[in-house]
Parts: structure tokens; C-alpha cells; sequence
């Protein structure tokens, strides 16, 4: 076990970090339940990213503003804004998706639900491995 | 990317299978606390076991790719603040591991039960409200907080 990064603000980092893991978790489990056709289950386990991707996201920009990295690009940065940023619209399509199957039923809501939340997560394990090894 | 940066990389992407697959777990179980009928509370149980392989593959990853690191980045043998993450990740897979098995014993009898009718039972919401269980898993939870709290202030170093 060792360091997460040297030298960086204790808060906004500890928030971020904490914030990404509930949500790469809540999506897990959404993407568990939708795939073993638990409809109301699915919906709930989005319902916890939300507040999740909130918090990640608010905790983002604090680091961001903390390190002076308003301006840079670097890939992972970038990698990481885009997956937070307009990547949340694959997290608004699984829950209006999982919502749409918890009142309908329709099968084919529930394989919506399953592909976009397994599409998200897979965005957060690339934007996490990029911003942990610093893809450049 | 140099060693230091894989290594890096692997010790938190297994913290995140770590972490992410125990909150994945905790939010699964507090779903069957929910559960009306016990075949639902068996389905949200038997889900709990398909996260295991990614939480142990997280904690096996975290040991040995943190310990790699602490070797690769020449941190002192030392380190209270390694040593006492190394204190807390045992106490967070003992913890875990016996609130596990609690948890095993109520998803028995959520599948007993629904096999007998699927009605629901003051038994199973006992089993699943067991105190013992509740708090092991909330104990292995504010321990693998506090590790994650070490690993990112870095207390001495």
C-alpha cells in the first residue's frame, strides 16, 4: 500500500477519491441487478450514483482550483473531465432507462439499462486507470 | 510510463475494486434489508457473492502492489503510517469476512424460505438486522475509510 500522490491537498482529493469509488460501486451494482432482471433494485443502485457523481464531480473541480490545473490538458485530465463531465449523460440514459422498466416491464428497457450501465463502467475504470498512471 | 506509474496505476485500481466492490455489496444488502418477499432478498444476497472475486482480487492486489511500491519508492521500513494501513486492512477482511458469513446464513434461509412459499418472515428480517452482522460490516467499512485517509495524508512521510 502506498501513496496516492505526492504532495496534494488532503480534502478535495480524499472527497474525489471517496466519491468515484461510491459511484464506480453504485454502478457495479446497478449493472449486477440489471443483468440478474431485478428492475427496482437497478433503479435504486443508480439513484445512489447520483449524489455520488455530485460529489466527484464538486470535489473535481476543488482539486483542480487547488493545483492550479484550471488551464492544462493533460490526457488523463482530459480523459477523467470527459468521463465525469458529459459522461453523466450515459449515467441520466441508464436511470431514465432502469425508470422505464421498473413501470413498464419491457425486456427491452431492462437490456438498455444493463448495456448503458455496463457502458459506464467501463468509462470509469478508463478514466480511473488513465488519471492513476497518468496517461500522458 | 515508468515502474513506479504501473504500479501505481495497479494499487488503485485495486482499491477501487476494493472499495467499489464493497460499497456494490453494502448497497446490495441494504436493498435486501428492503426486500418484500425472501426470493427477492435471496436474488440481492446471491449477487453479494458474484462482487466477491473483485473485492478479493482488489484486497490481494492492494497488499501486493502497495507493498511493491513501498520497496519501489524506497519508503523507510518503518512507516508507522504503512504499517498501521497494514493493521486496518487486516481488521477489514476479518471484519468483513465474518459479517460475510453471517450474511451467508441469512441468504440460506431467504432461499429456504422462498422455496416454502416465499411469505415474509420476521426470521429472515431478524437474520438480515443482525446487530453482530450490521456492525462487523460497518466496523470493516471504518476501516478501509481510515486506510484510504493513510494512504492519501501520508502521516511523517
Amino acid at each position: 500500500m502506498t501513496l496516492l500522490a505526492a504532495s496534494r491537498p488532503f480534502w478535495p482529493l480524499f472527497v474525489h477519491v471517496l466519491g468515484t469509488m461510491t459511484l464506480f460501486g453504485a454502478v457495479l451494482a446497478a449493472f449486477a441487478t440489471a443483468l440478474a432482471r431485478l428492475p427496482r433494485a437497478t433503479f435504486a443502485s443508480l439513484l445512489v450514483a447520483l449524489p455520488a457523481w455530485v460529489v466527484a464531480l464538486g470535489a473535481g473541480h476543488w482539486l483542480e482550483h487547488d493545483e492550479g490545473l484550471g488551464g492544462a490538458s493533460p490526457t488523463w485530465l482530459q480523459l477523467g473531465r470527459n468521463v465525469l463531465e458529459p459522461g453523466v449523460l450515459v449515467l441520466l440514459l441508464a436511470l431514465a432507462a432502469a425508470w422505464w422498466w421498473r413501470s413498464s416491464g419491457k425486456a427491452v428497457a431492462a437490456r438498455a439499462t444493463a448495456a448503458l450501465s455496463g457502458i459506464y463502467l467501463l468509462l470509469l475504470t478508463v478514466a480511473m486507470l488513465a488519471m492513476s498512471g497518468k496517461w500522458s | 510510463m515508468s515502474t513506479a506509474q504501473w504500479l501505481l496505476m495497479l494499487h488503485v485500481a485495486s482499491a477501487f475494486c476494493f472499495v467499489g466492490g464493497s460499497v456494490a455489496a453494502g448497497i446490495l444488502n441494504g436493498l435486501a434489508l428492503r426486500a418484500g418477499r425472501p426470493s427477492e432478498a435471496a436474488a440481492l444476497l446471491r449477487l453479494i457473492r458474484r462482487v466477491l472475486p473483485l473485492i478479493f482480487a482488489g484486497v490481494a492486489g492492494t497488499l501486493v502492489f502497495g507493498i511493491w511500491l513501498w520497496h519501489e519508492q524506497g519508503y523507510s521500513i518503518g512507516a508507522a503510517w504503512i504499517w498501521v494501513s497494514l493493521v486496518l486492512w487486516a481488521v477489514a477482511n476479518a471484519l468483513g469476512g465474518l459479517g460475510g458469513r453471517l450474511q451467508e446464513h441469512a441468504r440460506e434461509l431467504a432461499e429456504r424460505l422462498a422455496a416454502e412459499g416465499d411469505a415474509p418472515s420476521p426470521e429472515l428480517s431478524a437474520a438480515l438486522r443482525d446487530p453482530a452482522g450490521l456492525w462487523m460490516s460497518y466496523g470493516a467499512g471504518v476501516a478501509t475509510l481510515a486506510i484510504l485517509v493513510l494512504m492519501i495524508w501520508r502521516p511523517g512521510s
